[in-house]
């Protein structure tokens, strides 16, 4: 057996002290989906029952098939949700590899202000922007289309992957950059050819983020600029459980894991990509 | 052909001179070795040449065309870099291949290419791997053999083997010396490291806080330095520096006094040096035990045996007048007991106040005059 390095061995009551905490932090994160997904099991009478039962009596699945039944457009709202994050991360992967490589790479007046910028863009939230958006939306006449959801969307996440990317591209030695200039190479042909494969890890990273990211903020930009129920997402989706006598809760909580079951496996996917140690043998460090 | 011509080159960042006014002609087929302290400019000179760094003055001409515009490509020049600079998603064939495949030259001449310069460097058996998996040395090789695929005019090498450890660097050294000889090209190398300079240069250009100090044959360097820097600088330990009080010149050479000796050093003497103060300079190797033309007792505090050599270290008592002797590796001496040492006068090196050195009426039948200029070689 090997022993782990001196800096990481630790006395019994560290180890003890260092489980709990991560106990404690477990609990409060994963208990709600604990919860959630007992309570997709159970009956709908039984969540009412008094006292209250964590544990299901006679659970089953049941709400998984009959929350396709009671709203029929349930699968259109997962592919909206999917379509709208993966147009969303497409179009950020595209704008922002080469302003990151800009960014990382080139001295050019105002490129410290520009990033300030994005930053400070980053801080105001989505919120604040509505009815300013709202009016450009209705301006341009692009309300109740998907465009109006993913154009807002791409435009909050760029910053943020900006940033990201350009700090990974910063590790990246400029040396390589500098070879490939010697060797004719142009900026794009070196980008293409040195800097994608080598950052693919960071750019994976982004993808994640951003998709994820476009995922959580479809709600918001869906509730104000759209209102045509063929092109809800997925959030604005679950809204279709809330009844006018009562919300049926076990079938919106099977809904909610279903719902991102799509993006839980397109990520689990991509996290292949992120492979460490991928500049290993290029410049002595 | 790769002839280089730097005529007046200057490099200024924002108002701080780097370059001052560098002139320096390279001939065909030459290896230049570029020597100096860290900061003295010669890596940046070597990025001017390569057309990664920007000259602000001056002329850099390459095969009678002033290049000073082009991008790298059309100089003609390729570069090996100190961090070797792989691409680690790339296999070493594709490493190599790289520039060709920018050129976008047909796959048949580029794998012949490419299986050429792997035969050359002894990489024929690693093409398939990627850089990762490679050592030290083998990494350097392959960047080596991504200039050669370019058959570029000049090759510029920035401190290619000082990442390699001691033993590696030796073996490269040999390599790359028998490399210029297989290939006949103009090789530039930029090093700090002054055996690599001494061991591979036809000529070395001493580079100091931006201006060139001196340039010549390794052994001109050694046995007529031009100057206190070029002195001090090349032949390790360092030579030592005593000042002294002129008190003679004549054609025989310049007689001096120091601390009650005196002797004649033979140089080329110049006038109204009397009674002024000038260095003596003597290497280490040039003191032996026992009285000579000029006898000093010294008491040493330090003695570092080296099996061939030992190497004795004392202090003159004045400031900074550190005194250093390499004498044969078995000789009888221990610190703290005084020893007589002496030195030769025809060894002396002498320094004016400016640090120029007085030109040393060197026999020149002791040294081949070949040795001087590659040129005659």
């Amino acid at each position: 057996m090997s022993q782990p390095a001196m800096i990481n061995r630790y006395r019994w009551y560290e180890l003890v002290g260092i489980y709990a905490g991560i106990f404690v932090f477990l609990t409060f994160i994963l208990a709600p989906f604990v919860e959630g997904f007992l309570v997709s099991l159970k009956p709908l009478a039984l969540l009412f029952s008094s006292p209250y039962r964590f544990w299901p009596e006679n659970g089953s699945f049941e709400a998984y098939r009959t929350m396709w039944v009671s709203v029929p457009g349930f699968a259109r709202y997962i592919f909206n949700s999917f379509f709208i994050s993966t147009i969303v991360t497409a179009v950020v992967l595209v704008l922002v590899v080469p302003s990151a490589y800009a960014f990382a790479r080139f001295t050019f007046r105002g490129s410290g202000a520009l990033l300030a910028a994005f930053l400070a863009v980053n801080m105001f939230s989505g919120a604040v922007l509505l009815i300013p958006l709202f009016r450009l939306m209705r301006s341009f006449g692009v309300l109740n289309t998907y465009f109006a959801m993913i154009v807002p969307g791409v435009a909050f996440l760029i910053p943020s992957a900006i940033w990201l990317l350009r700090t990974y591209m910063m590790r990246i030695p400029r040396e390589l950059d500098e070879a490939a200039f010697v060797d004719g190479a142009s900026h794009f042909y070196t980008l293409r050819r040195v800097i994608l494969p080598i950052a693919m890890p960071g750019i994976t990273v982004v993808a994640i983020t951003t998709f994820i990211g476009s995922y959580a903020q479809q709600f918001i930009f869906a509730l104000t600029f759209n209102s045509k129920s063929e092109y809800m997402p997925l959030p604005i989706g679950l809204y279709a459980y809330f009844g006018r006598q009562e919300v049926v809760w076990n079938e919106l909580m099977a809904a909610s894991f279903v719902g991102i079951a799509p993006a839980v496996v397109l990520i689990f996917l991509m996290q292949r990509y992120l492979v460490a140690g991928l500049t290993a043998g290029a410049v002595k460090q | 052909m790769g002839q280089l011509k730097l005529n007046k080159v200057q490099k200024f960042y924002g108002t701080f001179e780097v370059l001052k006014s560098v002139e320096l002609e390279v001939r065909n087929g030459e290896f230049v070795v570029f020597v100096g302290p860290s900061g003295c400019g010669k890596s940046t000179l070597l990025r001017m040449i390569a057309g990664l760094d920007e000259t602000t003055a001056g002329d850099i001409v390459i095969d009678g065309k002033r290049v000073n515009d082009l991008p790298p490509v059309k100089r003609g020049i390729a570069m090996v870099f100190q961090s070797y600079a792989l691409y680690p998603h790339m296999t070493v064939f594709e490493n190599i291949a790289f520039p060709l495949r920018v050129e976008k030259m047909p796959e048949e001449k580029l794998k012949a290419k490419v299986e050429h310069a792997a035969r050359i460097l002894h990489l024929d058996q690693r093409l398939q791997q990627k850089p990762g998996m490679l050592s030290g040395g083998q990494r350097q090789r392959v960047a080596i053999g991504r200039a050669i695929v370019r058959e570029p005019k000049i090759f510029l090498f920035d401190e290619p083997l000082s990442n390699l450890d001691a033993a590696l660097r030796a073996d490269m050294r040999i390599e790359l010396a028998k490399l210029h000889r297989q290939l006949k090209a103009t090789m530039i190398y930029v090093t700090h490291d002054q055996v690599e300079a001494m061991t591979m240069a036809d000529r070395i250009v001493v580079l100091n806080a931006g201006e060139i100090a001196q340039t010549g044959a390794p052994l001109e360097l050694y046995h007529k330095p031009a100057n206190m820097f070029v002195a001090g600088f090349i032949g390790h330990p360092k030579m030592n520096f005593l000042p002294v009080t002129c008190t003679g010149a004549s054609d025989a050479g310049v007689e001096f006094d120091y601390r009650g000796e005196t002797a004649l050093v033979p140089v080329v003497p110049r006038g109204g040096m009397v009674g002024r103060t000038l260095t003596l300079g003597v290497r280490p190797e040039h003191i032996q035990l026992g009285a000579a033309d000029l006898t000093l007792t010294v008491t040493p505090s330090v003695i570092e045996r080296l099996g061939a050599h030992t190497v004795a270290y004392a202090s003159l008592g004045g400031e900074g007048e550190n005194y250093c002797a390499m004498l044969p590796g078995n000789i009888a001496i221990r610190a703290d007991q005084q020893v007589k040492t002496g030195i030769r006068a025809a060894d002396c090196h002498l320094f004016d106040e400016n640090g120029v050195a007085f030109e040393r009426r060197v026999e020149m039948s002791d040294i081949d005059m070949s040795l001087f200029d590659p040129a005659v070689a």
